[in-house]
């Protein structure tokens, strides 16, 4: 049996868009009329399984406004800047890079200038130098070995006079036994002439 | 926040064309998914959503503000699927309603029944049958309340008829989708009993 005295007023309902004095009539009718309670209910239910129908997954919808440029068009002019912007870019990169590498160039030239030029004048003086320093180590050597010299010939000096008193030690010593032995034999000669000359008075 | 469909709407009748891309931005998957419910084809619907946002935009310009923008356009798309749907009339069309009697409802599209959908976990399918068999004023009310999300009274705007004439269409549709998907087994799938008292 169909009931439709609040249909309007279900649908509202329904649909949340009732005025609290609509809900509270629909309440109260929904609990005195069977019908109307299953309806509500089988309502409720179908607008669980309602939102089941999914939309397919398609592209946007690709409406160009007249006059609008195109999407080609705008892609070709994106394009067309992006080249123009790549190719000024690299213009742009390409003279910065120029002006690097030139002053780069600028940079060693002068370097290799200054180079040259300090290569070129300090030969004469590094042989200047060089020869300064020969001479200085010469001299140096020349004062060692005559310090060395110096040296030996005091110790050879001192060495020899050493000797030479050794020597003499040994000379005089040698002289003093000698002299010794020699007082002894004169006196031994002399004692024994004593005893020749007595031998011979008593003859 | 971004501007208003209306502030949008009187930049482009100012003279800023590009208002209407904003337009476009903010509006045409929402159309383009109400012409897919109400036609059923993906080309058709994009077809018939490019020619809304062209009439829209020819006509902009005298747009007087009387109803929404939104109201219009939607206006705008279901004159554009009511022309199409009356030349379709008689060549290719296919009751829905004849192939649910049979219980072979979806033999033709994908060669499995309406059970067998339902048991697969396609009821997506099964509900864009229900709808597609719906007569056209009650799938365009069902489709603007349940789809589009709209208010009775923006759908009484858009559709030019009062808010009773609405409700009414509304229950129709919605008792015949009932019907129609509990001849198929569907009760609602929220875990709700299959029968209630």
């Amino acid at each position: 049996m169909e009931c439709t005295i609040l249909r309007d007023e279900m649908m509202e309902v329904l649909y949340g868009e009732a005025t609290t004095g609509a809900a509270r009539k629909v309440e109260e009718h929904c609990a005195v009329c069977a019908a109307c309670r299953q309806e509500m209910g089988a309502l409720r239910r179908l607008r669980q399984d309602l939102p089941a129908w999914r939309l397919p997954r398609s592209g946007r919808p690709r409406f160009r406004r007249p006059g609008a440029p195109s999407a080609w068009l705008l892609a070709s002019a994106a394009a067309l800047f992006l080249a123009l912007g790549v190719g000024l870019g690299l213009s742009l990169a390409e003279a910065r890079l120029t002006h690097l590498l030139d002053q780069r160039e600028a940079r060693l030239r002068d370097e290799l200038t200054a180079l040259r030029a300090s290569v070129a004048a300090p030969t004469a003086r590094d042989d200047a130098a060089v020869l300064a320093r020969v001479q200085d180590l010469l001299r140096q050597s020349e004062a060692r070995q005559a310090v060395r010299l110096n040296t030996s010939l005091a110790d050879f000096s001192e060495r020899t006079d050493a000797q030479r008193r050794y020597d003499l030690a040994r000379v005089s010593a040698g002289l003093s036994y000698l002299d010794g032995k020699t007082g002894q034999n004169v006196a031994r000669t002399t004692e024994l002439m004593g005893y020749v000359l007595q031998a011979s008075q008593k003859r | 926040m971004g501007p208003t469909d209306e502030e949008l709407v009187e930049a482009f009748q100012g003279g800023h064309l590009a208002a209407f891309d904003l337009l476009v931005r903010r509006w045409d998957r929402k159309i383009q998914g109400a012409i897919y419910r109400i036609m059923g084809t993906e080309d058709e619907s994009r077809d018939l959503c490019q020619e809304t946002f062209l009439k829209a935009y020819r006509a902009l310009g005298s747009f007087k503000g009387e109803s929404r923008f939104s109201s219009w356009l939607y206006q705008i798309a279901l004159n554009l699927c009511r022309d199409r749907m009356r030349r379709r009339k008689g060549r290719t069309m296919v009751s829905l309603d004849d192939l649910d009697a049979d219980g072979t409802a979806f033999v033709s599209r994908g060669r499995r029944s309406a059970l067998e959908l339902v048991e697969a976990g396609d009821l997506s399918r099964v509900v864009e049958a229900a709808v597609a068999a719906l007569p056209e004023e009650q799938r365009e009310v069902v489709v603007l309340k349940e789809y589009q999300e709209m208010t009775f009274v923006e759908i009484a705007e858009t559709l030019g008829v009062p808010l009773s004439t609405v409700k009414t269409r509304l229950y129709r549709g919605l008792g015949q989708l009932r019907q129609r998907l509990e001849r198929q087994g569907i009760r609602g799938t929220a875990a709700v009993p299959a029968a209630l008292p």
